[in-house]
C-alpha cells in the first residue's frame, strides 16, 4: 500500500511537468484547433537549449528558461508564418502532413546538428540536489523533481491566468469561438493565431528544459511526449486549460502506478488506454465543458 | 493513367532490375524492392487516409501482425509463406475490425490519436510477450530450397538471386493489390468511402452505415499492411518487434500518398518511386563523409512535405500534367 501511495505521489510530481508540456498544445489544438504532430520536437529543441547553454555558457540549465521561452516564441510564431497560415483554411490532412513534414525536419536536423548520441545536462542546481528526499508521513518526495513541478506549477497557472482573465486571453477565446466576428470586433486572427503558436511552443520548450535535468536530451525524445501530450489534452477536455492540469497529474500517476506492477514497457500503454477508454465514453474529455 | 503509361511503367517495373542484377548491383535491386514494398503500402494506406478521409497514424500495427503471425506459422508447423500470408492477411482483418469498431465513434485528429493509441499499447506488447519471442525476436528456421519449384513455394532463394527474386514476388503482390483495389474503387464501395469522406452527415442520410463502411476501409488497409509484412519478413529472415512496429512503416507510405496524391489510385506509387529513393542515393553520395548517416535525407523529406502541403495539397498528380503536355506537344507543331 505504501508502494501504492509512494507511487501516486512521484506521478503527482511528474504529472505537474505533464502538465506544462501539455498546455502547450492545449492552446494550439485545444483552443486554436490546429494540429501539430512536431509538439515533442519542440520540448527536444527546448532540451537542447538548456544542454547547450549548460555545457557551453557553464550556467545553471534552470537559467536557460528565459531565453529559451524567448527563442522558441519566435520559433512557434514563424511556424505560424511560413506554415501553418497556408495550411490552415485548407483540409484537415494538409495540416496534418504540414506538421509532420515539420516533425521530419526539425528532428533530423538535430540530428544533423547534435548527432543520436544521449547528452546529460550536468552540474544543474537540481542534479545537485538529487538523492535529497522530503519525508512527509511516510513518504517520500524527490526534492527536484518538487522544484521543477513547482516550477511547473507556477507557469501554468501563470498562463491560465492569461488566457482566462486579460483582454488578450479574451481576444484569443474569441478568435477561436469565431474567426468572423473576432474580426469584427478590431482583432486580428492571423496575428492571434501567430501568438497562440509563440505562446505554444514557449511553453512546451521551457517543459523541455526543465526536463532536460531529468532526461537524456536526444532527437528521437519528442514523439512519445508528442502522442502523451495529445492524450493528455484529449483526456482533459478540448479547450479546458485547468482540465489538462487535472489529465496531466492524472497520466503521471497512471504512469507510475502502472511500473509498480508491470513491467516499465507498459508504462505508456496504460495511459493510451485510458485515453481510449474515456475517449469513447465520454467524447468531451473528463473535465471538458460541452 | 492513360493505358499508354501505365504499359509503358509496367515494362519499366518489369524488365529495370534485370540489367541491374546482370551488372552486379543487386543493392539497387533492393532499394527498387523497397520502393514497391512502399508504393503497396502507400496504396493500402490510401484507402483508410485518402478514400474514406480517416486519417490512420498506426497501420504498421498490421505490418508486424501480418509478419508474426506468417513468422510463427514457419516457426512452429513449417508452414508456407504463401500459406501464412493467407493467415496473416485473415488475422490482421479480425484483428483491424475488432479494434477499429469501438474507435470508429471517434472522428478527425481524435481517430488519428486513436490509432496512434493502439500502437503504443502495441509496442510494449510486442517487447514482452513471450509467443513472439518478446524483443529477442523470431528468427525464420534456415534450410536450402530444395529445387526452384520449392524457392517459389517457401521463399528461399540461394545468395544473390534473393534481391531479384524477392522483387518480383513484392512486385506480383503489387500488382494483385492494384487490381484488387481497382476494382473497390470504382465499386459501391469505393463509392461509400468518399460520400463519408466528403460528407458523412450527408452519407448517414442516405443509408450509409459510416462505422461499418470505415471498418471495412481500415480492414482493406490492413490486408494490405499484413501481406506486405509477410513478404518482409520473409525477406529480413527475422521478425523484432522494434523494426516491423517502427514508426516508419506507417509514416513513409503516409509521405509517399501525400507526395504524389492523396486519394488517388497511382499517387502513392508516384510519391514512391519519387521519395523512397532519396534516402538511398543521398546515403550512396554523402558516403562515409561527416554527414553520414545524420539523417539529411529525411531532412529532405520533411522539406518536401512541408512544401507539398503549403503549396500543392492535393499532391504531384493534381498538377495539370495533361494541359502541361498538350502545351508543349502544341509548341512543337
Amino acid at each position: 500500500m505504501t508502494l501504492v501511495l509512494q507511487a501516486v505521489v512521484n506521478g503527482l510530481e511528474m504529472g505537474l511537468v505533464y502538465a506544462l508540456v501539455a498546455v502547450g498544445l492545449a492552446i494550439i489544438w485545444g483552443l486554436m484547433e490546429m494540429i501539430n504532430f512536431a509538439h515533442g520536437e519542440l520540448l527536444m529543441l527546448g532540451m537542447f537549449g538548456a544542454w547547450w547553454f549548460s555545457t557551453t555558457l557553464h550556467l545553471d540549465p534552470l537559467l536557460a528558461i528565459p531565453p529559451v521561452a524567448l527563442v522558441m516564441f519566435g520559433v512557434g510564431r514563424l511556424i505560424y508564418t511560413l506554415l501553418m497560415r497556408r495550411v490552415q483554411r485548407g483540409e484537415t490532412f494538409a495540416q496534418i502532413f504540414a506538421t509532420i513534414g515539420l516533425f521530419f525536419f526539425l528532428q533530423n536536423s538535430a540530428v544533423a546538428a547534435f548527432t543520436s548520441d544521449y547528452r546529460f545536462v550536468e552540474g544543474g542546481l537540481l542534479s545537485r540536489l538529487s538523492g535529497i528526499n522530503l519525508h512527509l508521513a511516510g513518504l517520500s518526495v524527490g526534492l527536484p523533481l518538487l522544484i521543477a513541478g513547482a516550477l511547473a506549477l507556477v507557469l501554468f497557472l501563470a498562463l491560465y491566468l492569461l488566457v482566462e482573465r486579460t483582454e488578450f486571453g479574451l481576444a484569443l477565446q474569441a478568435t477561436s469561438e469565431d474567426r468572423e466576428a473576432a474580426m469584427l470586433v478590431g482583432i486580428r486572427p492571423q496575428r492571434m493565431f501567430a501568438v497562440a503558436w509563440g505562446l505554444g511552443a514557449a511553453l512546451v520548450a521551457v517543459a523541455g528544459a526543465i526536463l532536460a535535468n531529468f532526461f537524456a536530451a536526444y532527437p528521437q525524445v519528442g514523439f512519445p511526449f508528442t502522442v502523451l501530450a495529445y492524450a493528455i489534452v484529449a483526456l482533459g477536455g478540448f479547450g479546458s486549460i485547468l482540465g489538462t492540469l487535472l489529465a496531466a497529474l492524472l497520466v503521471g500517476v497512471v504512469q507510475s502506478v502502472t511500473v509498480v506492477y508491470l513491467p516499465p514497457a507498459f508504462k505508456d500503454a496504460f495511459v493510451f488506454a485510458s485515453y481510449l477508454l474515456i475517449g469513447l465514453l465520454r467524447p468531451q474529455g473528463l473535465f471538458g465543458k460541452f | 493513367m492513360p493505358a499508354l503509361a501505365l504499359a509503358a511503367a509496367a515494362l519499366i517495373a518489369l524488365a529495370l532490375p534485370i540489367p541491374l542484377q546482370v551488372a552486379g548491383y543487386s543493392y539497387f535491386v533492393t532499394v527498387a524492392f523497397l520502393v514497391i514494398l512502399n508504393a503497396m503500402l502507400g496504396v493500402g494506406w490510401n484507402v483508410i487516409g485518402g478514400w474514406a478521409g480517416q486519417f490512420d497514424f498506426g497501420p504498421n500495427v498490421f505490418f508486424a501482425v501480418g509478419a508474426y503471425v506468417a513468422a510463427l506459422l514457419a516457426v512452429h508447423l513449417a508452414l508456407s509463406p504463401w500459406l501464412g500470408l493467407v493467415a496473416g492477411v485473415g488475422a490482421a482483418v479480425v484483428i483491424c475490425a475488432v479494434l477499429t469498431w469501438p474507435i470508429t465513434q471517434l472522428r478527425g485528429h481524435y481517430f488519428a490519436i486513436a490509432t496512434v493509441a493502439i500502437w503504443m499499447i502495441a509496442q510494449p506488447i510486442g517487447a514482452t510477450w513471450e509467443l513472439i519471442n518478446g524483443s529477442r525476436g523470431l528468427f525464420l528456421p534456415l534450410r536450402p530450397a530444395t529445387g526452384p519449384l520449392d524457392a517459389v513455394v517457401s521463399l528461399r532463394f540461394p545468395g544473390r538471386s534473393k534481391a531479384l527474386a524477392f522483387y518480383y514476388v513484392i512486385l506480383v503482390l503489387f500488382a494483385v493489390t492494384l487490381v484488387l483495389l481497382r476494382m473497390v474503387d470504382r465499386s459501391k464501395l469505393g463509392f461509400y468511402f468518399r460520400a463519408i469522406r466528403d460528407d458523412q452527415e450527408g452519407a448517414e442520410g442516405i443509408g450509409i452505415d459510416s462505422r461499418l463502411y470505415k471498418v471495412i476501409a481500415r480492414s482493406i488497409t490492413a490486408a494490405v499492411f499484413a501481406a506486405a509484412g509477410v513478404v518482409y519478413a520473409f525477406w529480413a529472415l527475422a521478425v523484432f518487434p522494434e523494426q516491423v512496429l517502427d514508426l516508419n512503416w506507417s509514416t513513409f507510405p503516409m509521405m509517399a500518398t501525400v507526395v504524389g496524391g492523396i486519394g488517388s489510385l497511382w499517387g502513392p506509387v508516384v510519391g514512391a518511386v519519387l521519395l523512397i529513393p532519396i534516402s538511398q542515393l543521398m546515403g550512396a553520395t554523402l558516403g562515409a563523409g561527416p554527414l553520414a548517416g545524420r539523417g539529411i535525407d529525411l531532412v529532405v523529406y520533411g522539406v518536401i512535405i512541408m512544401l507539398v502541403a503549403a503549396l500543392r495539397p492535393n499532391g504531384l498528380l493534381s498538377l495539370p500534367w495533361r494541359a502541361w503536355g498538350r502545351r508543349l506537344v502544341g509548341r512543337r507543331r
